[in-house]
């Protein structure tokens, strides 16, 4: 068995820390039979930031998105209300929803022992903005104003009926838990794309109620557990003892860390496994990143004007719009995968007070995110995804009045849109029926979703795949085609 | 041959001519070894044992599906790889020739697995069964191989030298004695040598001094501690239900029960028995029940609105693949929704084996609105306990009995109540009765003010005929209609009609009745209940439902594995107004409810009839009429006149509150007078010594009501009487039944034994087997890769086709024929392992060795692995003499629980450094600092946990609270062993760390650091004073700080070494 030269470690670090490559990809979890294989065989000496092996970066193919930002909206907001206008629901208000349009779809234990479905229509007013006439509810005022730079899907289905599950199959693209998440799997596919800081990073608004989130969402499920995302958190350390403790100065941290590296050194020399290489790199790396986490978790630094058009929560550690305008910030250092978290829209019951608030809070940041990154030229390899685990209901659960009702889960249709990163600017995507019930026209499955967004990093899903348990694992199981009308 | 083919056949020709040539020299092939991996990878997908996905009804993975004629000509021609289809395939430059498709995206096979394919096809085309299905045979010892080097100790050495002898590498020497000490003390323990058995043992010269010691450990009750911690991530162990709502549940004592069967050494048979099938053992026994939990411990859903057959199917799911994981090395769950694509697993054999799991009263969803454990449940009292509650339970079997004494003695008051009373003296008892006649704007009588909600629901009310205190009130959606009296309602199915009053437990006797017309049959409908939910409280309480329209009268505890229920045999006449009253006597027994129809006792089925604990909690304190939270509510149905009596009606006045007038008729009845149904209603309404005795039962039972609610259950298994029945599940959907199925073993491994049950005792003893090809493999791989990181079969998850080949199978074999041959005893295998040179090598090698076997598959070096979680944490609670060595009990939250996804306050006192075993465990939010580690969530079984070594790693230990502390509490002891010799510290700090002196660099180093930060801190005493608050241990006050503070430094530093964390 002999090996070929050493490469150099899979982190980028000093150069006299060797690895072989058999090594750096076992250490990777990778073995042999990894697809992955390819791109890190490839890359060049050095090249920690490195994208792909692909002309053009990507892993199979060139990319157009270098990084996703998704907004993720937990608890199925309602596309009703917000993205897919349907003027016949208000024309049969109160009426009985036929079955024919229900057509044995299975419900929810919620609402499907309610002996009567009235259909309820959008109090919201719907209106075309922009060249591309995207129609937007009253409720996104300011999403409407960038309606050019979206691309609405109108027509995302999913088979989940309940939250755990749906927003399961969302993140991981199976809904019971236990598969790595979207952003594992990319990071698994196409590596660390950054010196200072983690390549998959979670933000979550803080204090929100709503249906809870698992920590599942972005584990690394099977895949090696370097993949999983890091959640930067809003109050202490953003990661998990981070900061020195009391009585610690960075300056006798350093020290410490000389003599520790002294002493690895010299372990190393003595006995040369990789392992005590990897070992010092990391405390340099953690060493970096006690400064790179909070520089860029501190948002003092941003310009008045860039704040205020996040809107008057983007001052608020923790908030929607600050995890946006901090979501920009780590786009902008090559962190590759930012996963943002807002609960609180799972509106059985309340919907028109509640979807107001989370649009109050959701809205101009999400907008402004997408203005931010187009004004630093960054939106064109960025790609910014905004929507739920599934859509709710043409028909009200539970009591119905003049100025109240709610919307139970729907899995049939919802909307999410996208701007930048290689998709289509200012179209809509795929048609529901009248009633808003069943898609129509260019249905678009989950798989289908994550296909294309493997896609536009560069990455053909078929060919991503871990073995586990025997079996070849892909982020899209044995389904997903390509979204094709979307793409730029 | 076909001219496609045969032009097909030409262009390959060539290549094969050339590939001949370059392999020539090859070896024998091996179709086990060199074909059959092949095969697997590239062509089963499409061409192996799924029937429905294979394409051109090519099977390859059988020798007679390969060579079977196929229009005139063979995919394989034994001897003529040549003419063999397979061949010319694979070689085609052809995109629509070539195999495997380029659109399977799998790649091409190489020139090296072509030849091997050629080569096997020449030489006969030999099948071999797969080599983890056919049962161990005990290898012949071969003599020492060596020319030098160490001799061998055991057979492992024997097989490992010889095969390292066929490669030319030497093993290493044994490691040194620190080294040695330090890694068999982990690996046993989980724990670091302490400082006088590392003394001890350098100091001790004798031969045996190491045999000595792995006793020792084994003996140690720290052993069980270290085993289980390997087992729990197998059962998918957690102290939280897992799923979106993940609340807590007490399952500790389950992993009790695994540490103290591994320190007593329960052999691996009956540890896997016990757990499987406990339950179902002859005579079991309280602790052969718990072990059953491990069948329980898959996560489970509450979520609202979740489909309660889906999770319950999934439940079984898990179990179905834990048992494959975990004692088969089978990835089973392939299986669920079509036939495996590499294994010889169909869809009917998983979902055979499926059905050796499903029969327990379990629901899909626990109870989100009260915190009872799930069905089927054991209790767990201690002695004391158990005594009282049998006193109590005697106490009512005495009142019982008294109370039908005193029943049999009233015959003489009853005659004379019955001269007195001529025309019957009415019915005592009644609480309520609501004839919904008047409808108020208000409640009666009652001073509450109106709520704007109340308003808003329009909701009407009514007051009680009997006791003004009560009312019952109705959103205006249930409207007025002509009732069977006067006025009823007709209820909408989504509104509730509320009242005030209903609560009983279960030991209360009482009845309700009322008037009611059904529209249609229901498969379900909720007429009359008194609890929160369905689902989402596991129905506690009481209900009368439609169930396929029959009516259904309950006491649940939790649905359906503690409650008791009857049905009607009849179905209740629909389209007219029909009376019905249930009651129930306090007995909690199924024989004790009753169902009247039209004032007759129904002729009734019994459901479940196994209530152990109250009805009472949950919320949803009174009866409501015809709608439940999330259930199926009673639409349009028609409700008049409801009564509530606070005992059971005897049936002859339940005659009299469906037509009132019938009790006079029975006393007057002339010459056919019912004596016994007069007595009845004379001992139950008017005989005060009746009901002196009836009120002493009462009593008696709240007494044991109210112990079984003290005593603490824990989820078992509990065999139904009657097994489910299973089905294949097209698409593994759990509301896609297809085919009907029996409990059974797939056919390709060993013959259910034709004695056995077949429930999961069958299975156990069908598993345990000595002759079961996997257990014993399975079992001694996991623990081979417990000590040296890496099993002899690397994936010890799966033993199955794709599964990796053993380098080693011979070793694999042996261990697995002498493990079941000295009674599965686990001490023992180990044993065997740890006193092997094998084991005791050093872990070091030459930079040549460790560059061509880096993971160290050819055994010619020592175990070298990160330490798990644990026992990493552990050793620095070791080292600092803070861990609280206590066995067992409820989990703890150390101090990062705080930082946790799902954030839980920090413990106090011991709980703070118990051992991570005890940490508490939640599936959405596991302790960070042992998920820093690699912990798995544990939400799925799993049988190798992954290690990696990330920057993450080096804030925990730098700065973690756990960390920081012990190093202070360590640096404290280490001060007071130098007083007056600060020089001595750094090198006994080393020792004391890493566990072996430091060399004169070391030294020099550990000099210089302790220098500066004494330096430091005497700059800047402030800073060594902060340093020392951290944790909840008080730092030693009679220590100077600075000081303190640069040892504390140095000893932190050194709880960062490459030494502290990777075992070498």
């Amino acid at each position: 068995m002999s090996l070929p030269d050493p490469a150099p470690l899979c982190t980028g670090a000093e150069p006299w820390l060797r690895l072989s490559r058999r090594e750096c990809l076992n250490r990777l979890g990778l073995g042999l039979g990894g697809l992955a294989l390819a791109r890190l065989l490839a890359r060049p000496a050095h090249a920690a930031s490195a994208v792909g092996a692909a002309p053009g970066g990507g892993l199979h193919f060139a990319h157009k998105a270098k990084r996703i930002i998704y907004l993720f909206q937990s608890g199925g907001p309602s596309q009703l209300d917000l993205l897919d206008p349907k003027p016949l629901l208000n024309q049969r208000h109160g009426e009985q929803l036929p079955d024919s349009v229900r057509g044995g779809q299975r419900l929810t234990g919620m609402s499907g022992n309610q002996s009567s479905i009235p259909i309820a229509g959008s109090p919201f007013a719907f209106q075309r903005h922009g060249r591309s006439g995207n129609a937007f509810s009253e409720l996104l005022p300011y999403t409407a104003k960038v309606a050019d730079e979206l691309c609405v899907i109108r027509s995302l289905h999913t088979e989940a009926i309940n939250h755990g599950p749906g927003v399961t199959f969302m993140q991981t693209g199976a809904q019971i838990p236990g598969r790595p998440s979207f952003g594992a799997w990319l990071d698994y596919g196409l590596g660390s794309s950054n010196d200072n800081l983690p390549s998959f990073v979670v933000l979550l608004t803080k204090d929100k109620k709503g249906q809870p989130l698992m920590s599942h969402l972005w584990g690394s499920g099977f895949l090696p557990a370097k993949h999983q995302g890091v959640r930067f958190r809003s109050g202490g350390d953003p990661v998990l003892y981070l900061g020195n403790p009391a009585g610690v100065s960075p300056a006798n941290r350093r020290l410490a860390l000389d003599r520790l590296r002294e002493l690895h050194e010299h372990q190393f020399a003595g006995t040369p496994d990789a392992e005590i290489g990897a070992r010092i790199a990391n405390y340099e790396l953690a060493f970096r990143m006690q400064s790179s986490v909070p520089e860029v978790t501190d948002l003092r630094g941003e310009p008045d004007a860039v704040v205020d058009a996040y809107g008057p929560d983007a001052r608020t550690p923790g908030t929607f719009a600050a995890n946006c305008i901090l979501a920009r910030r780590l786009a902008e250092r090559g962190v590759r995968f930012i996963q943002l978290y807002h609960q609180d829209w799972d509106h059985h019951a309340g919907l028109p007070g509640g979807i107001r608030r989370e649009c109050l809070q959701t809205d101009q940041p999400s907008a402004a995110l997408v203005t931010d990154l187009k004004q630093r030229g960054m939106l064109d390899d960025t790609l910014v995804i905004w929507g739920g685990e599934f859509g709710r209901t043409n028909y009200c659960q539970g009591p119905m009045t003049a100025t109240n009702f709610g919307r139970d889960h729907h899995p049939r249709c919802f909307s999410v849109w996208l701007a930048g990163g290689g998709v289509k600017a200012g179209i809509t995507h795929g048609e529901t029926d009248e009633y808003g019930y069943n898609v129509v026209r260019d249905g678009v499955h989950i798989h289908d979703l994550h296909a294309t967004l493997l896609h536009l990093c560069g990455v053909d899903h078929e060919q991503l795949t871990y073995k586990f348990q025997g079996r070849r694992y892909r982020l899209t199981d044995v389904h997903g085609h390509l979204v094709k009308g979307i793409l730029a | 041959m076909l001219p496609a083919a045969a032009l097909l056949a030409s262009r390959a020709r060539l290549l094969l001519a050339t590939l001949a040539v370059v392999a020539a020299a090859a070896a024998e092939v091996d179709f086990n070894r060199d074909v059959r991996p092949i095969l697997s990878d590239k062509c089963f997908q499409c061409h192996g044992p799924d029937e429905r996905g294979r394409k051109a009804k090519l099977r390859l993975d059988t020798r007679a599906g390969a060579l079977r004629e196929r229009d005139g000509q063979r995919v394989i021609v034994p001897g003529r790889g040549a003419e063999s289809e397979l061949l010319l395939r694979v070689l085609s430059p052809h995109a629509d020739e070539v195999m495997p498709p380029p659109e399977a995206k799998i790649g091409r096979l190489t020139p090296a697995e072509i030849d091997a394919l050629r080569r096997w096809i020449d030489s006969g085309a030999a099948y071999q069964e797969h080599w983890a299905f056919v049962p161990p045979a005990a290898p012949n010892l071969p003599p020492a191989a060596l020319r030098a080097g160490p001799d061998p100790r055991n057979g492992i050495d024997q097989l490992v030298f010889a095969a390292l002898g066929r490669r030319k590498v030497a093993p290493q020497p044994e490691a040194d004695p620190a080294t040695l000490l330090r890694r068999v003390t982990f690996d046993l323990t989980g724990l670091p040598p302490s400082p006088a058995e590392l003394a001890a043992f350098l100091a001790d010269p004798a031969p045996d001094a190491y045999a000595r010691a792995v006793e020792r450990l084994l003996a140690s009750p720290r052993y069980g501690e270290r085993m289980a911690a390997d087992w729990l991530d197998l059962a998918r162990y957690a102290d939280s239900f897992g799923f979106q709502v993940d609340r807590d549940w007490a399952m500790w004592p389950w992993r009790d029960w695994v540490i103290q069967a591994f320190n007593r050494n329960l052999p691996w048979d009956q540890f896997v028995t016990w757990q499987l099938a406990g339950d179902l053992m002859p005579g079991a026994t309280e602790e052969q029940r718990l072990a059953t939990a491990f069948n329980r411990l898959n996560p489970q859903e509450s979520e609202g609105g979740s489909v309660e057959e889906e999770y319950r199917v999934n439940y079984i799911n898990d179990r179905t693949a834990t048992f494959g994981t975990a004692f088969l090395g089978l990835t089973l769950d392939c299986a669920r929704c079509h036939d495996h694509k590499f294994d010889p697993v169909t869809q009917k054999d998983y979902y055979q084996l499926f059905a050796f799991f499903d029969d327990i009263d379990e629901a899909g969803l626990y109870s989100f609105f009260t915190p009872s454990m799930p069905t089927p449940a054991m209790w767990l009292q201690g002695a004391q306990e158990k005594e009282t509650y049998a006193a109590a339970t005697a106490a009512v079997s005495g009142a019982e009995q008294a109370l039908a004494a005193v029943a049999a003695s009233r015959w003489e008051a009853f005659a004379a109540w019955l001269a007195a009373h001529p025309d019957g003296a009415g019915l005592p008892g009644e609480l309520a009765r609501f004839d919904f006649e008047a409808r108020l704007d208000a409640p009666p009588g009652a001073k509450a003010p109106v709520t704007k909600a109340m308003e808003a629901a329009k909701l009407g009310h009514f007051a009680s005929a009997v006791d003004e205190r009560h009312a019952a009130n109705t959103p205006a959606e249930n409207t007025p209609v002509p009732g069977r009296h006067g006025h009823g309602l007709r209820l909408s199915g989504d509104h509730p009609v509320n009242t005030t009053l209903g609560n009983f437990p279960r030991h209360e006797p009482f009845s309700v009745a009322l008037w009611l017309q059904a529209p249609a049959a229901r498969e379900r409908a909720v007429l009359m209940h008194r609890s929160r939910a369905w689902t989402d409280a596991a129905s506690r309480g009481y209900e009368l439902l439609m169930v396929d329209g029959r009516l259904q009268w309950s006491l649940i505890h939790f649905w359906p594995g503690d409650a008791i229920a009857v049905r009607t045999r009849d179905p209740l006449p629909l389209g007219r107004w029909v009376h019905v009253a249930v009651t129930n006597d306090g007995s909690s027994r199924a024989a004790g409810l009753r169902v009247y129809v039209d004032g007759v006792a129904a002729p009734l089925e019994v459901v479940r009839d196994q209530l152990t604990r109250n009805i009472t909690g949950g919320g949803g304190d009174t009866i409501t009429l015809g709608e439940r939270f999330r259930d199926r509510g009673f639409q349009g149905g028609l409700v008049d006149e409801l009564r509530v009596f606070d005992r059971a009606l005897t049936p002859l006045e339940a005659a009299e509150v469906a037509a009132p007038g019938a009790l006079t008729r029975a006393v007057r009845a002339p010459g056919a007078r019912d004596d016994a149904a007069l007595l009845a209603h004379y001992l139950a309404a008017h005989d005060p010594e009746y009901r002196v005795a009836a009120d002493a039962l009462r009593a008696a039972r709240a007494r044991q009501t109210r112990l079984a609610e003290e005593a603490r259950e824990i989820m078992v298994m509990r065999e139904l009487s009657a097994p489910k029945t299973a089905y294949i599940l097209r698409r593994g959907e759990y509301d896609q039944r297809g085919e009907e199925v029996r409990a059974d073993t797939p056919e390709w491994l060993p013959p259910f034994p034709a004695d056995a049950p077949r429930n999961r005792l069958g299975l156990a003893r069908w598993l345990t087997a000595p002759d079961h090809p996997l257990l014993a493999r399975v079992t001694v791989n996991r623990f081979w890769q417990a000590l040296f990181g890496r099993g002899l079969v690397k994936t010890a998850e799966d033993f199955g086709l794709q599964g990796e080949r053993p380098l080693h199978p011979e070793l694999l074999d042996w261990l697995a024929v002498e493990f079941v041959r000295g009674g599965w005893d686990v001490k023992a295998l180990l044993r065997t392992i740890v006193l092997s040179h094998t084991y005791r090598q050093r872990s070091t090698g030459t930079p040549a060795l460790v560059a061509d076997d880096p993971e160290n598959t050819l055994l010619a070096r020592g175990p070298r692995h990160r330490l798990p979680a644990e026992m990493i944490r552990d050793q620095a609670l070791a080292l600092s003499g803070l861990l609280v060595e206590r066995l067992g009990g409820p989990p703890v939250h150390p101090y990062d629980l705080p930082e946790s996804f799902k954030p839980a306050p920090a413990g106090t006192g011991d709980a703070l450094f118990r051992r991570s075993l005890y940490t508490f465990w939640r599936r959405n939010g596991p302790a960070p600092v042992l998920e820093a580690f690699d912990v798995p969530k544990r939400v799925v079984c799993v049988a190798r946990r992954d290690t990696t070594n990330t920057a993450l790693h080096a804030f925990v230990l730098l700065n973690g609270t756990q960390f920081v502390e012990a190093a202070r509490a360590l640096a404290e002891d280490l001060l007071r062993a130098t007083a007056g010799r600060p020089e001595a510290l750094p090198a006994l700090a080393f020792r004391r760390v890493l566990g072996r002196d430091p060399d004169a660099t070391e030294a020099a180093i550990l000099l210089r650091l302790h220098r500066e930060q004494l330096d430091h801190y005497a700059r800047e005493p402030g800073d060594a004073d902060c340093y020392l608050t951290h944790g909840s241990r008080p730092a030693d006050p009679a220590l100077p700080p600075v000081a303190l503070a640069a040892a504390a430094t140095l000893v932190n530093t050194l709880m960062n070494h490459d030494l502290f964390v990777q075992k070498r």
